[in-house]
């Protein structure tokens, strides 16, 4: 029973790829099979979720039966079960909007097929215990994203295409070498594996290049600053639900990663913490003051997420329980209303005279949406981290932690940097719903339904934070004993 | 043989990354090529000096790694359906702004 609820999540997406092709003539049940395949995977998701808790084991399944350090194990354990969970309800809240979307894209006989490996490509990310298998699901989210993004609406999406193509191509590069110097040094590609002798053999041939190519590798696969100068190029010319899962969840690879990197491989390296609170509070100064100087609500969005995923960043840097905990629940709330965002901000420009998120463009046109602005700025002040929504939470356990690691000095940098937020967020609300534009008219555009769940989400997690925040801590937590992990795949 | 094959992969990376910086963008096509190339020798050679007889045929003192030879045989793969990606991304920006430079192609900048 265990071993369905671990391959359904990531087998119903990756069947849904040919299943959806097949049927490309028939677009109506080819987006709404696809939409009722990723649910069933959310389903499963919370199942899984629920077998996890209930025996505080990871559910493990060795593929072809090999065993673990030989064969590829396919894991489920409190972190990858939190991302799941949070990729599939952003992945489902991205096709019930590419259902209302009035983009030419979605029209495309491939894009469902793309969407769904874009889907399984995460999950599989999140749910592998193999590090080569991790590379693997990283290509085929790189692939599926960069063609979703080639064949845009917008003009310039091949050439956002190119410029990540190549630079994820690049990271693949380091990613392979990594892989490869730790195989020299420990012969082995299996995650708990590895960690167990990395552990017994920290000087081990080639062991630190190998981490310092992954390293690199994962930092551009995060956007991070000083990695990040592709990434508001590619999230503002992608297709709007696109655009939301590569800016709420595509990045979240390299976070992932990190977390893995610093809790379960090298947890005895210091020096890789301090470079990612560096790396994070720098990206939370450059993304906040990026997003502060631009002219296009979307492109906004994206150097924001560059500042936000500084901050979880700088969380896992630090790396007490409490900052891990409170990594986790920025990741998740910045995944919901990084989304609802990006989907409202291409929704607006959709209602616009030309379709364009440029500020001059959708300037003044929220006058004949109310209800759009509602959540504009419940979603907007999710951002910058005021109550009662759920970035306030984020943002409250982040600064607690710091104060608890008495890291005065970063605190006081990102403290500050996080009310830029807020200028650019009202701001743009301003702009849009407030200042009068002639040209603006009532218009029938993108449907609102999937930001609205998402800002419902956010809200409710705002206001009742209690079952996210303690199972954050449960996973910082199991995370915070890498033997646990070991003990579980290798018995 | 140990010193041939690391400057095989040394020369293989320096060309890759040089052409990869260059302003043509087939070039730069080229140059992503060998670097996929290099990687897959270096890949390679972590299983080449253990053994020189396939798994599964001879006795087991001699049997080479076979690990290194999937991870390359799967890079391949994945390296090949790359290309033929960026190869069809540069036959849509060629007709579309007409040139090989890619300091041309900066639509993205305004």
């Amino acid at each position: 029973m265990n071993t369905w609820l671990l391959l359904l999540p990531f087998l119903l997406p990756f069947a849904g790829v040919p299943l959806t092709l097949a049927l490309r003539k028939r677009r109506k049940i080819q987006s709404v099979l696809a939409l009722g395949l990723m649910l069933a995977a959310l389903g499963f998701t919370f199942g899984l979720l629920r077998a996890v808790l209930t025996t505080a084991q990871p559910v493990s399944i060795q593929m072809g039966l090999w065993q673990a350090p030989f064969g590829i194990t396919l894991t489920a354990d409190p972190l990858g079960v939190f991302m799941t969970l949070m990729s599939q309800i952003v992945l489902s809240a991205g096709l019930i909007y590419s259902l209302g979307s009035t983009e030419k894209v979605v029209q495309y006989p491939t894009y469902h097929p793309l969407f769904l490996a874009l889907a399984a490509g995460l999950t599989g990310a999140f749910l592998t215990g193999d590090l080569f298998n991790l590379f693997v699901f990283a290509e085929i989210i790189v692939i599926s994203g960069a063609v979703l993004t080639a064949i845009a609406d917008d003009a310039y999406g091949v050439e956002a295409a190119y410029k990540y193509f190549y630079i994820s191509t690049l990271a693949s590069v380091f990613f392979l070498l990594g892989i490869g110097s730790l195989y020299i040094g420990h012969g082995t590609l299996n995650l708990a594996d590895l960690a167990a002798r990395i552990a017994s053999a920290p000087s081990a041939p080639l062991t630190m290049a190998g981490m310092a190519l992954l390293t690199a590798a994962f930092l551009i696969k995060s956007a991070a600053f000083p990695f990040h100068f592709w990434q508001p190029d590619f999230h503002a010319a992608a297709p709007t639900p696109v655009s939301a899962m590569l800016s709420s969840l595509v990045v979240k690879v390299g976070v992932y990663a990190f977390f893995r990197m610093t809790t379960l491989l090298f947890p005895h390296v210091q020096l890789l913490k301090t470079l990612l609170v560096v790396v994070g509070v720098a990206g939370v100064i450059y993304g906040g003051f990026g997003a502060a100087g631009t002219h296009n609500v979307k492109r906004m969005l994206a150097y924001s997420t560059l500042a936000q995923i500084g901050f979880i960043l700088v969380g896992i840097g630090w790396g007490t329980p409490l900052a891990l905990a409170a990594a986790l629940v920025f990741t998740f709330n910045h995944a919901l209303v990084k989304a609802a965002m990006l989907m409202l901000a291409g929704a607006m420009a959709s209602r616009a005279a030309v379709k364009s998120a440029s500020f001059e463009v959708v300037v003044g046109v929220g006058k004949h949406h109310p209800f759009a602005g509602a959540l504009f700025l419940l979603g907007g002040m999710a951002l910058a981290g005021i109550p009662p929504l759920n970035g306030f939470i984020s943002k409250l356990m982040i600064f607690w932690s710091g104060v608890e690691a008495a890291q005065y000095i970063p605190l006081l940098i990102i403290g500050v940097a996080s009310i830029v937020t807020l200028t650019y967020v009202i701001r743009s609300f301003i702009r849009i719903w407030f200042e009068p534009n002639p040209k603006a008219k009532e218009k029938a555009g993108d449907r609102l339904l999937a930001p609205a769940l998402l800002v419902f989400l956010s809200l409710l997690l705002g206001v009742w934070a209690e079952p996210l925040v303690a199972l954050s801590q449960w996973t910082a937590a199991w995370l915070g004993d890498p033997a646990f992990y070991i003990a579980a795949i290798l018995r | 043989m140990n010193l041939l094959t690391a400057l095989a992969i040394g020369i293989l990376f320096a060309a890759g990354i040089y052409q990869i910086l260059r302003r043509n963008v087939i070039r730069a096509a080229i140059g992503l090529v060998l670097l996929s190339n290099a990687v897959n020798l270096f890949l390679f050679s972590a299983g080449a000096y253990n053994g020189q007889s396939a798994a599964y045929s001879a006795a087991a003192a001699q049997i080479s790694d076979p690990l290194p030879q999937a991870l390359v045989l799967t890079a391949i793969v994945i390296s090949m359906g790359g290309f033929a990606f960026v190869l069809s991304l540069l036959y849509v920006i060629s007709t579309r702004y007409k040139t090989s430079d890619s300091d041309e192609v900066k639509g993205l900048k305004n």
